[in-house]
């Protein structure tokens, strides 16, 4: 077991993670000494479907995946008298870089988030739900198997949960590989057994999700989130973070900083507050460059801007998003264009080539990084980068990996257009010198 | 003479009937295929066609489609070391170099001569906060350094570690309520 690495403990700003660090957690009994599953419970036996969908919108919380998209106004959109199966998808494909969270729930407390499955199943009229989880998660994927047994075995899961007539069931399917699959469309047909290619949409899961009937996807950490909502309650939950995105959130911050970690913060905290105080701030005598603020697809931000919080209103004002909560801190000692070279050849990878902009714009820009960093650069490269990062942005891919390609090369171009110009234009590289435009 | 053997073959057509629509059996079916023998040959892919009633070159579209399944053989042992930006900031194409010399390689998806090791680099696998870091075989390995890596190459050679067993997607016995 690797020491962990991230909040846990009694805080008030700990809704996850505050029973983090106790031993046996993973077990359905401890979890449940602790106060687990009486969310579910009270779900079950004290509140009819909408209501509980009502509590969602009160709290006003967002998915946590990376859309940010209103969590109960989603499950309102799914029919509850629809005839026929609905379904619940969980995307545990947790693959944007830069992000752990999801699995430092799952492997920290995985009854937490069967709570939170069979919570939202009960909600939206769905019998079964199917947890997608990317393949290389071995470990999470032993320990949610584990939990959702012994709570089969315990009759939280089965039949009459709990003794409520109203069947409930979680099956898992692992993934094999793909960034793509975090997108829900092309996730649902990975599901469905195919290649993981993006669908058009609409129709919109909700109408047509899972095998053609109505779907509701979430992610882990919301879904994670949903028993403390309920054992609060909405109105309470809301009182955290900012009012138009409240409550906390994990947040990965890795990279150049001393005490990475996943930290669990109320929303509206500053970036310095998270990376020079709970990850620790940079190595001795190196000072942050530059931040990832939601993961490897969020534009960049320079240090100057460390005073920003986290919340998804502050940072679209910086032009750049909450994303996946993916901190990812580099210091001075590193190049930003090498960087982000790195991360369109990423961005080339993952692409799943059912549309041109991003199957083409991606690889056009990794060879034009290599040009650059090969020293055979020129204004000529300069122009068009920026040329093929507008073409990969606003609406131009079928899905959001094209933007993030594009923001990559767009937000480093903006805020180092020195270092780009040094590599380009005077094929030198003068890390750890260059001034920070800003 | 077939490439999976029957009781693999049983096991996948069995495979639809836990699933909403057949379809979704494929990668559970591949991943039986790529268990038993390593990496998935044509011959192994036609198979598990035919067992699904599903086209070859259809099987073999999903296949070709994701990065864990195998098209080509790979050592007994496989490291899938991440270089994604996190993992980079920290070190892992450092890392990257001493693990070819340790296993004795010179590029991915190389076998070593004794047929022990192969390497390949990997997008991001969700562990950042333990950058630099890698998974070999089924299991994650953190912090890495050349001696950690020099560790788990000797382990393997010296046949102290076999190969980790994979989660089954097979559900696990049910315990009896209050046992």
């Amino acid at each position: 077991v690797p020491e962990l690495r991230g909040s846990s403990g009694e805080a008030p700003d700990h809704l996850l993670t505050r029973w983090f660090g106790t031993p046996g957690l993973h077990t359905l009994d401890v979890y449940e000494s602790k106060g687990g599953y009486a969310a579910l419970r009270k779900a079950l036996f004290d509140m009819a479907p909408a209501d509980i969908t009502n509590e969602v919108k009160t709290s006003g919380l967002r998915g946590r995946g990376g859309a940010g998209f209103a969590t109960g106004v989603k499950w309102s959109f799914i029919n509850r008298d629809a005839p026929g199966p609905k379904y619940v998808v969980v995307n545990a494909d947790e693959s944007e870089p830069g992000t752990a969270k999801d699995r430092y729930i799952l492997e920290n407390s995985p009854h937490m988030v069967v709570e939170g499955i069979l919570i939202a199943a009960y909600a939206v009229g769905a019998n079964q739900a199917w947890v997608y989880i990317r393949g290389e998660y071995d470990e999470p994927y032993r320990m949610l198997t584990e939990a959702i047994e012994e709570a089969r075995a315990k009759g939280y899961i089965g039949p009459k949960p709990m003794g409520k007539d109203y069947p409930l069931d979680i099956r898992m399917y692992r993934g094999h590989g793909a960034y793509i699959c975090g997108e829900e469309t092309a996730l649902l047909e990975s599901l469905e057994g195919k290649r993981a290619q993006p669908r058009s949409r609409p129709p919109f899961p909700a109408v047509k999700g899972a095998w053609g009937r109505p779907t509701l996807l979430n992610n882990i950490e919301t879904l994670a989130t949903v028993p403390a909502i309920l054992n609060l309650g909405g109105a309470d939950y809301a009182r955290l973070g900012t009012a138009k995105n409240p409550g906390t959130r994990l947040l990965t911050v890795s990279g150049n900083v001393r005490k990475p970690g996943v930290y669990e913060v109320e929303i509206g905290k500053t970036f310095r507050h998270v990376i020079m105080e709970l990850a620790g701030g940079p190595p001795e005598g190196r000072k942050v460059k530059v931040f990832w603020p939601g993961g490897s697809s969020a534009p960049v931000l320079p240090e100057s801007m460390l005073d920003v919080t986290c919340d998804a209103e502050a940072l679209a004002a910086a032009k750049s998003m909450g994303g996946s909560g993916g901190v990812i801190v580099m210091d001075d000692s590193h190049c930003v264009v090498e960087a982000a070279h790195r991360l369109l050849k990423f961005y080339a990878h993952e692409s799943c080539g059912k549309c041109t902009p991003c199957r083409i714009g991606q690889d056009w820009a990794v060879r034009t990084y290599e040009r650059i960093l090969a020293n055979e650069g020129s204004q000529i490269e300069l122009d068009t980068l920026q040329r093929v990062s507008d073409g990969l942005q606003n609406g131009r891919a079928l899905c959001g990996l094209g933007d993030s390609g594009g923001w990559v090369i767009d937000s480093t171009m903006r805020h180092f257009r020195d270092e780009y110009e040094d590599h380009a234009l005077r094929h030198e590289c003068n890390v750890g010198k260059v001034a920070i435009s800003a | 003479l077939s490439a999976l053997s029957e009781h693999i073959l049983e096991e996948i057509r069995n495979l639809p009937a836990r699933y909403p629509q057949p379809r979704s059996a494929v990668m559970p079916a591949l991943d039986l295929a790529q268990e038993e023998i390593g990496y998935l040959t044509p011959e192994a892919m036609s198979e598990v066609a035919s067992a699904l009633r599903l086209d070859a070159g259809y099987v073999q579209g999903v296949a070709s489609f994701y990065t864990l399944f195998h098209l080509e053989p790979i050592g007994k042992h496989r490291f899938y070391v991440c270089t994604n930006l996190s993992c980079m900031i920290r070190g892992a194409y450092q890392i990257v170099d001493h693990l070819k010399g340790a296993i004795g390689v010179t590029r991915p998806d190389e076998i070593s001569t004794d047929g022990l090791f192969s390497y390949e680099e990997v997008e991001c696998l969700g562990a950042c906060e333990y950058a630099p870091m890698l998974r070999l075989d089924h299991s994650y390995h953190y912090d890495l350094t050349n001696d950690a890596i020099d560790q788990l190459v000797a382990e393997r050679k010296s046949g102290q570690v076999a190969v980790a067993e994979k989660p089954r997607t097979r559900r696990a016995p049910r315990k009896k309520a209050g046992a």
